[in-house]
């Protein structure tokens, strides 16, 4: 979309970054501005918005539909009750309304088009503002897709959610690491286009990759005991499988401090291979020329 | 005449592209193929914990499923519009398009051929087979004829629909962001529709009927005959609907030739 | 016959606005506002079969806009035209048989491919026949010195190399209309030139008609014989490009060399009852300006035989100047008539 426009434009004089406390201050106005900015961006797509909402909820209800058929006159599936089951299917999908952006397309992009280079010589961190942006979209759709769409989905279908304040704050939080988690897995695909000549089907595999193994599409225990024991020590339960099993209320107690635990985990983990990406990346950008 | 040899030359120029890219070839071939694994998956994972899905047992499903990988293989190949609005509006190639003395709609399917996609033809023909065989399936001397009437149908649809959806990139504020949601939609074509509740049936038949590339026509090869009227229809279906697409893009471009990007 | 008749010729936008901050962009959710801007103001033109004409004006003044109605990409909002016979918005796929487009900044070739591939695949797209396809293909590699470059693919080439094969690529089915926009944008002088002797060749050999927008007003003074001046949606100039330096050009310039000091008040002396403006760059060099009405030769016939002159050099107001300062009054006319002319530029919310 209009990434150029967005990037284009680190009003409020942050670019100069200046020197001092003044100057970290002007350059941490200038992160809001991109969050700001991708949300400004994203409100000008009415037609988006509209059928972004309509799509949402009709995911969410054929989702309903499919498990309840499954689950015939059954009681329980690997451990989910047929109520808990429409909570999660609910929940994961809105949850996925705030965590997704196409933040490793966006890059990849700017990697082939030569703009990063631009992007890169700006006395700002170029990852952290391509976080920022996919914060200002997470944030837009939270409010604007997530929010309306919950309400749709509780009045048309069975969904119970949680009462205590304290279910919900906790799951904003483990909301918010599945962005960074999701994030970071995009980052870190976009990026790879510096060092594959066409990343185009790593960028499609990601995006199947994380739907099913994050527990979308099925929750993780419905899997075979031994695929299930495999993503428990992988990043994309992270996103979208534990946080639902608390907010349905099937963790509880101290197992909610071991799965924010978990995300906290695998989001410093996931440093790693960005800060060294990027490292490379720049390495590669001014060293060897492009 | 003239489109079929217009075809085959700019087969012949993505081949030439492409033999400069050999990996991207097979990249792309494996992810369409784990793209299509992940939704197998999710048919055995299910078929774990249940016997039937709505009165459809296993091998019906996975039949299912192999007929909707067969036109969904073709339709890809031959009419592929993902990032029609950033190539062509935003950075005006339409313009381009538009100065060149061949239909514009086909010129755009032409210069995005992506052959790759055929492989999850192909792969559906293996999984029809082989489920097919399972179940006992006669083959029939119909069989044959209709499966590709049905293909063809299915692809008409396919292409009504998509087609409909980017020639609103046409207008100022494009729905750059429907396409990928679109194709989350396509996929619940393939389940038995009767399991949903009325309301979602009605859409997937009558307002973005993908139920006619997926249970509808499969079901007549499984002989499942309370679904066999609805079989017959899908190539009426596919006829309106690429009207309705054809329709919807030339007003596009007429609004695209009034306005501008 | 017209090559291409204009009449009347109007094209009105409808442009959204974006309101401003978030409350604005809440409330364009659900309310959009347009406004209409007219980019062509009803212009009328014709240009004869066989002309090269130049078609000039700042960014924004509605220059591709009228390219683009004229290939038939855009449809005019009031008006007529004829293109090569047909009207071009109507039987498209007929009509752009008939005419080449290049845009400078968009290519119409391959990226990946040799060039060769490309031009195969035009020459299907345009149903020429193997035959004149050969012919014509020759002689254009021949003549813009291609032979080499053939085989690469378009992402291998330099810009002036492709260029040269855009040219080609827009010229494979004898076009009688070629329109050029910024044919010669982001190239180097030696391929600029060369461009430039092939177009005119192009245009003496085969007769065609020629229409190119550009910034760099040496294409117009080594190819057009006529320009058309837009400015803000309207021509503001249309003739000969003499006819453009004479009503314009305000004077010209006279630069001496002396071989030995000359004052400026002996130069001044000399001149005395012409209305000429001396100024003194040192002892050995002073040039002088002459206005139109006046004979540079009289000036130079008071000056030569006094001084000790070593180089006189004459210096004509170039188009560039011209064209800056037509741009600056805003008309090639009269000011006044623009102020009636101002802003119809209308404000409508749509709801």
């Amino acid at each position: 979309m209009s990434e150029k426009l967005a990037t284009a434009v680190p009003s409020s004089g942050g670019s100069r970054g200046g020197s001092g406390e003044n100057g970290r201050r002007l350059l941490l106005g200038a992160y809001f501005d991109f969050i700001r900015i991708r949300f400004l961006t994203m409100l000008a797509y009415r037609v988006n918005y509209y059928s972004g909402i309509l799509i949402y909820t009709l995911n969410i209800g054929v989702n309903y539909f499919t498990w309840r058929a499954i689950y015939g006159d059954g009681e329980s599936l690997g451990g989910f009750t047929g109520a808990q089951m429409t909570t999660y299917v609910a929940v994961s999908w809105m949850a996925r309304a705030f965590y997704f952006n196409n933040l490793d397309r966006e890059i990849s992009t700017d990697i082939r088009d030569g703009s990063i280079a631009i992007q890169f010589i700006r006395p700002y961190n170029y990852v952290l503002v391509k976080m920022m942006q996919g914060l200002g979209e997470g944030l837009f759709r939270f409010m604007m897709l997530m929010i309306p769409g919950m309400v749709i989905a509780t009045l048309l279908f069975p969904v119970q959610l949680p009462t205590e304040p304290s279910a919900w704050a906790g799951f904003l939080v483990m909301l918010f690491f599945s962005f960074l988690i999701s994030s970071q897995i995009n980052i870190i695909t976009g990026l790879s286009a510096f060092f594959v000549e066409n990343n185009e089907g790593m960028m499609r595999m990601k995006r199947v990759v994380v739907d099913l193994f994050s527990g979308l599409i099925v929750p993780i225990t419905l899997f075979p005991d031994w695929l299930s024991s495999v993503l428990k020590v992988l990043p994309f339960q992270a996103i979208t499988y534990l946080p639902g099993s608390v907010f349905t209320g099937r963790v509880q107690g101290v197992g909610i401090w071991n799965v924010l635990g978990i995300q906290v985990i695998w989001f410093l983990i996931l440093l790693i291979p960005i800060v060294w990406l990027n490292h490379a990346a720049r390495q590669r950008l001014f060293v060897q020329g492009g | 005449m003239y489109y079929l040899g217009l075809l085959i030359e700019y087969l012949k120029n993505y081949m030439k592209t492409r033999l400069t890219y050999r990996a991207d070839f097979w990249v792309e071939v494996i992810s369409d193929l784990l793209f299509q694994a992940t939704n197998f998956i999710f048919i055995l994972v299910i078929f774990m914990h249940t016997d039937s899905l709505g009165g459809w047992n296993q091998n019906e499903v996975v039949f299912v499923y192999g007929f909707f990988m067969v036109p969904f293989g073709v339709f890809s190949c031959f009419v592929n519009m993902w990032g029609f609005s950033e190539r062509y509006i935003v950075k005006g190639e339409m313009d381009r398009i538009l100065t060149r003395p061949a239909h514009n709609l086909f010129q755009i399917f032409l210069e995005n051929v992506d052959p790759p996609s055929l492989f999850g033809s192909f792969i559906g023909l293996i999984v029809m087979a082989i489920s097919g065989s399972n179940l006992g399936l006669p083959f029939e001397w119909w069989t044959l004829p209709m499966l590709i009437l049905l293909t063809l149908s299915a692809v008409a649809i396919y292409t009504g629909i998509y087609t409909t959806l980017t020639s609103l990139s046409f207008y100022s504020d494009a729905p750059t962001g429907i396409l990928p949601l679109m194709y989350n939609i396509q996929t619940y074509g393939r389940y038995p529709v009767t399991i949903y509740n009325r309301a979602i049936q009605v859409l997937l038949t009558w307002i973005i009927p993908f139920a006619f590339v997926g249970i509808y026509p499969a079901a007549l090869f499984l002989h499942r005959d309370e679904m066999r009227t609805m079989a017959l229809l899908t190539p009426l279906v596919g006829v309106v609907f690429l009207s309705i697409g054809l329709m919807a893009w030339s007003y596009g471009v007429k609004r695209y030739k009034g306005a501008g990007s | 016959m017209n090559a291409i008749q204009v009449q009347d010729l109007r094209k009105t936008f409808k442009v959204q606005k974006n309101r401003e901050g978030l409350k604005g962009a809440f409330a364009d959710l659900f309310k959009r506002q347009y406004s209409e801007v007219t980019a062509v103001k009803d212009i009328s033109f014709s240009i004869p079969e066989g002309e090269i004409c130049g078609y000039i004006g700042e960014n924004g003044a509605g220059k591709s806009t009228t390219i683009k109605m004229l290939t038939g990409i855009l449809v005019p909002t009031a008006g007529s035209l004829t293109v090569g016979g047909f009207v071009p918005y109507e039987e498209r796929e007929k009509f752009v048989q008939n005419i080449g487009v290049v845009f400078g900044q968009r290519s119409q070739l391959w990226w990946d491919i040799g060039v060769i591939e490309s031009f195969q695949l035009l020459r299907k797209v345009y149903r020429v026949s193997e035959q004149d396809f050969k012919k014509r293909l020759d002689e254009l590699v021949e003549r813009l010195e291609l032979q080499d470059l053939l085989n690469r693919p378009v992402r291998k080439l330099s810009l002036g190399q492709r260029m040269r094969c855009e040219l080609v690529a827009a010229l494979l089915h004898n076009p009688s209309i070629l329109f050029l926009d910024e044919p010669t944008i982001g190239l180097d002088i030696v391929v600029k030139s060369e461009i430039r002797e092939f177009l005119k060749d192009m245009n003496r050999e085969h007769g065609t008609t020629i229409l190119l927008t550009t910034h760099d007003l040496q294409d117009i003074e080594a190819l057009c014989s006529r320009v058309i001046m837009l400015d803000d949606g309207r021509i503001i100039y249309d003739g000969g490009l003499d006819d453009l330096k004479q009503r314009w050009g305000t004077g010209r310039e006279v630069q001496f060399q002396f071989g030995t000091a000359t004052k400026l008040q002996q130069l001044i002396g000399w001149t005395e009852g012409m209305p000429v403006t001396w100024t003194a760059e040192n002892e050995l060099a002073a040039k002088v300006w002459i206005p139109l009405e006046l004979n540079v030769s009289d000036v130079l016939g008071r000056v030569v035989g006094q001084a000790d002159i070593t180089d006189i050099k004459i210096i004509e107001t170039n188009t560039d100047d011209i064209v800056r300062s037509i741009y600056q009054s805003g008309s090639a006319e009269k000011p006044e008539e623009r102020i009636a002319a101002l802003s119809d530029e209308k404000e409508v919310i749509h709801v």
